[in-house]
């Protein structure tokens, strides 16, 4: 899933019919003032002006202002621009026109295993959150489209009258093919508001989750994808990134501040499980990280540098499933590197690694675990017998 | 007995190199298992036509590649499952293919990456025709002791340890790859090993669901409890969850879910496979699905570790119950025989080598030269006449010896277009050949005549002065048992045209101040030969021969230094014909002296 940002979320919404405000992303209070010479709207409409990034609540964080006029737009981005949120700093703004309206409703389509299902309330804003049986659902099987008819039904059946019948179905269709179009995994409208000078729908609000696997077939996606977890991504973590988007297999590396375990598992589903261990164990990950599919050893090394690299760190855990055909010895020596220029920089002081492993040649590269014993390495090495686990056990018993 | 894969089970694999190693993998299998191979056939249209070699046992088997899956079907009829390697982008095609064919019952695939649109599309028009699609992101199908599908099992040791050789009594379904090869380890470990193991995948919608594939083991006598490892995510568990509690079950359901580390993370983060995400309300959790399954009646330990233990419980007790015997392992199985270097490193086996080198190895990271890493030489100052010493003499020449070879290089590099050798190359050049026949069109002009005589200068002075020779009776050995001296003499330069590079590089050496015996008595014989003649003078050639002589270079690889040094000039010859894109050319009637027999009658043939 790869979460897209308001403004880009909102041109893909355009692009298949559906009204939104005006708006322009700046990243510089000179550029809003030179667009608004250029652009008639950005003088005469009100204006609400919101952080472009990542992050949650932006409301209680003064970081939306509302009914502005150009002036006060200007002097609302040059207080946003720059400003420091956890790790993100906000570099980007968007400036949309107000809307006047007095109704507000909801419109979403997401995935789900047999198809697609359409949502629509005829509330909307927080409101709809707190009366969840208000959105009605219309519920599609893969490859079908949503017919009028079934699209009026499911408005009246959400309680549109009059002519609104219509147009929400007319909405929702535009939502939909918008969603089956750009390989959408989830969109989302909050509110959708009825315009009062044309009583038209206009999507106040975007939520757009696309299938970042499907990019291959979208040139036009030239927008960067967000982090999905309110904050932005850490200079290690798009390091690994940049070398998981170059290699055959795959790397994986999220940092979790505060914690003292550190993971270098093998495994999209053993990763999961060691880190199920080292909380049920009453540990603290330091992070998650994964390496699987025969990844080449310098991307493995890579890897285990970040990994090292963690602050305040007291166990590794080297764990893994046996592997398919994953080389247990050539992924082991890429870690085994890493380990040695971590030590050589004076990191791993009173880590503990543990380490367990099997798959092609694992005698080999447990062996070659083995010796950092030699080279003064604090490690643990166990094979198959032990249990995919234990090493967690293990290593939270002896702190 | 075993569900989706078994002896019956033929196969295509769609898809270039991740197959051909599948392919190899699934070798392995059938050869432990004493099956002929049961894949039959490739599709891969770049290489349609040709075979793949997969190794059995000691031999070799040929599996041809189509064009498409129905060339290959109606080939071989007996196909009727696919395993999909092609890349994500045509993944989806390839499928359908596959799916759309009607020998075909089982699509598998093990592509990762799939757009989720396109993977639910292939599951439902699977469904539509009454077949499994199996997949994306499976790491394939194997039923013990009769069929594997995919790398799934790993390496050959790893096959035997898990005993897939023979069935058991365990299912397994797992999301993740690399885990369940650790639970049909599990199970043979703790238990009698499985009948059948899928992955089904990582992915938030895979073609078939654990449900489907629970129906089908119920249905299979042989297998008495399935194991199920789950993720955090989608539905599905909760979905098996529903099946197993809908009504009595004939097999016992056991599971692990992964994921409840989600609830002490900060809000939003999620890590893991593609499908391992909350839905919107918090249902999909690691919780709500292993209560789910609990409640269901289905055994759940707390913790993945657990699983080894609880499996050991349930087959006791089938034990106790007489619904399972203890299985009877086969006296002998199968060596997957070792390849040379395997064996070699076993101390199993002793070559003897075919060739010997004492002079570089590149096994390592990267090329040593007589034992010298190539990059330390770079570090610490070394240059090309180095790396020549040690190639051509296995020594490390001085700075002084590596700035004459350096000099002797630069001053032959090149001499204009009209000797032979450039010649040679420029013809060759603007016949449209290629740069390094090209080059050997000049190299092979090097001879006797043409820039090779140095070595024979370098060997005869030196014999001259190992011998404590003369110059006269060293012209009169070479005159009474070899003929002109080579080194001596020139076809322009003279006496009052001397040869500006003789003269630089006589300078330069005797600059150094360094014993230099070989050209010291050159250039007595030349005070004697050039007053016979005044163009028999010490040559380039001559010079050089002696220079390097003098400073250790064996006789023998004197020519190197000129063919090393003009080819550099050969290949700028070329290159230079290439840049104006030269024409073919031929000589000119005026330039031949035409002394054939003129033109007369041929005889009648006798």
């Amino acid at each position: 899933m790869a979460k897209v940002l308001e403004g880009p979320g909102m041109g893909l919404m355009k692009k298949w019919g559906i009204t939104v405000p005006n708006y322009v992303v700046v990243t510089s209070v000179d550029e809003l003032t030179k667009l608004g010479q250029a652009n008639e709207w950005l003088k005469k409409s009100k204006l609400v002006v919101k952080a472009h990034e990542a992050l949650g609540s932006r409301f209680k964080l003064g970081l939306v202002k509302v009914d502005l006029d150009l002036k006060g737009a200007e002097a609302a981005t040059k207080e946003m621009i720059g400003r420091q949120v956890g790790s993100i700093t906000v570099s980007q703004v968007i400036v949309s026109e107000m809307i006047p309206h007095k109704e507000e409703y909801y419109c979403a389509v997401k995935s789900t295993r047999e198809g697609t299902d359409i949502l629509v309330a005829n509330c909307g804003g927080v409101e709809v959150e707190s009366n969840w049986d208000r959105v009605k659902r219309l519920a599609l099987e893969v490859g079908q489209q949503p017919s009028e008819d079934a699209l009026e039904k499911l408005a009246k059946d959400a309680g549109f009258t009059g002519s609104l019948v219509k147009k929400m179905a007319e909405f929702a269709g535009k939502m939909f093919t918008c969603f089956d179009s750009e390989d959408a995994q989830y969109l989302e409208v909050n509110p959708v508001v009825l315009r009062e000078q044309d009583s038209e729908l206009i999507a106040l609000d975007a939520v757009t989750l696309l299938d970042g696997d499907a990019k291959f077939r979208h040139p036009d996606w030239n927008f960067a994808f967000a982090a999905e977890f309110g904050r932005a991504y850490s200079k290690n973590e798009t390091e690994v990134m940049a070398v998981d988007s170059k290699i055959k297999g795959s790397v994986k590396f999220i940092e979790i501040p505060g914690g003292d375990t550190a993971m270098l598992p093998a495994g999209g589903g053993a990763s999961v499980y060691y880190s199920d261990a080292v909380v049920a164990r009453g540990g603290k990950l330091a992070n998650y990280a994964e390496y699987s599919g025969d990844p080449p050893d310098w991307a493995v090394e890579v890897l285990t540098d970040k990994v090292c690299s963690l602050p305040g760190i007291k166990n590794i855990i080297v764990g893994g499933a046996i592997a398919n055909f994953t080389d247990v010895k050539k992924t082991f020596g890429g870690i085994i590197n890493g380990f040695r220029k971590a030590k050589s920089e004076g990191k791993l002081k009173g880590v503990k690694i543990w380490v367990r492993r099997g798959g092609p040649r694992e005698k080999e590269g447990l062996d070659a675990m083995r010796a950092l014993k030699d080279e003064g390495f604090d490690i643990n090495v166990f094979d198959r017998n032990t249990p995919l686990t234990d090493i967690v056990d293990k290593a939270l018993q002896t702190k | 007995m075993s569900i989706l894969a078994n002896k019956d089970t033929y196969v295509v694999i769609q898809g270039g190199v991740a197959g051909v190693n599948a392919a190899r993998r699934m070798a392995e299998f059938c050869y432990l298992i004493k099956r002929s191979l049961n894949v039959l056939a490739f599709v891969y249209p770049p290489d349609a036509g040709k075979t793949h070699e997969i190794p059995y046992g000691s031999g070799l088997v040929a599996v041809p590649i189509y064009k498409t899956v129905a060339e290959a079907t109606k080939h071989h009829p007996q196909i009727n499952t696919s395993l999909v390697y092609i890349g994500a982008d045509r993944a989806m095609k390839g499928g359908m293919e596959a799916l759309d064919d009607p020998h075909i019952k089982v699509v598998s695939m093990i592509t990762e990456g799939v757009p989720e649109k396109d993977a639910k599309i292939l599951g439902r028009h699977a469904t539509k025709l009454g077949k499994v699609f199996n997949g994306p992101s499976s790491i394939g199908i194997v039923s013990a002791g009769s069929c594997r599908l995919g790398v799934i099992g790993g390496a050959f040791d790893n096959l035997v340890l898990s005993k897939l050789y023979r069935e058991g009594s365990f299912g397994v379904i797992t999301k993740s790859g690399g885990l369940s090869n650790e639970i049909i380890w599990i199970c043979s470990q703790f238990a009698d090993g499985i009948t059948t193991a899928i992955g089904i995948g990582g992915d938030a919608y895979p073609g078939t669901d654990y449900v489907s594939y629970l129906e089908m083991f119920e249905n299979d006598p042989q297998t008495k409890a399935v194991v199920i490892v789950g993720e955090m995510g989608g539905d599905l568990e909760e979905r098996a969850a529903e099946w197993y509690g809908a009504k009595k079950r004939r097999v016992k359901l056991m599971a692990v879910v992964s994921g409840f580390c989600q609830e002490s993370l900060p809000k939003g983060m999620k890590f893991g496979h593609a499908g391992a995400k909350e839905g919107l309300k918090g249902e999909g959790s690691a919780r709500s699905k292993s209560d789910a399954l609990k409640k269901a009646g289905a055994i759940v330990p707390a913790t993945f570790g657990a699983l080894g233990p609880a499996i050991k419980e349930a087959y006791q007790e089938l034990l106790k119950s007489g619904q399972v015997k203890a299985p009877i392992e086969p006296a002998v199985l199968p060596k997957l025989p070792k390849t040379v270097e395997e064996a070699m490193k076993a101390d199993e086996v002793m070559v003897a080598p075919l060739i010997r080198t004492t002079i570089s190895d590149d096994r390592g990271d990267e090329p040593c030269y007589d034992g010298y890493p190539a990059s330390e030489l770079i570090n610490k100052g070394y240059e090309i006449p180095h790396v020549i010493g040690l190639l051509w003499d296995k020594r490390l020449i001085s700075k002084p010896e590596a700035e004459i070879v350096k000099r002797i290089m630069m001053l032959s590099a090149d001499h204009g277009p009209c000797v032979s050798g450039a010649l040679g190359t420029i013809i060759a050049a603007c016949a449209g050949i290629g740069l390094s026949q090209s080059v050997a069109a000049g190299l092979i002009m090097i001879g006797p005549r043409f820039g090779g005589a140095v070595t024979d200068a370098g060997r005869y002075f030196k014999h001259a002065v190992d011998n404590r020779m003369s110059v006269d009776e060293f012209l009169a050995y070479m005159k009474k048992n070899v003929g002109p001296v080579p080194g001596i003499g020139h076809r322009v330069k003279s006496l009052r045209n001397p040869d500006k590079r003789v003269k630089e590089l006589v300078g330069y050496v005797k600059s150094l101040n360094i014993k230099t015996p070989c050209l010291d008595f050159a250039l007595e014989v030349e005070k004697i030969t050039s007053v016979k003649k005044d163009n028999l003078i010490l040559n380039v050639d001559g010079t050089m021969a002696a220079v390097l002589v003098d400073i250790g270079f064996p006789v023998d690889s004197l020519n190197g230094f000129f063919i090393l040094s003009r080819t550099i000039g050969l290949i700028g010859h070329w290159v230079d014909q290439k840049r104006q894109d030269s024409r073919l050319i031929r000589l000119f009637d005026y330039l031949v002296n035409y002394a054939a027999p003129k033109r007369r009658e041929v005889p009648p043939l006798k």
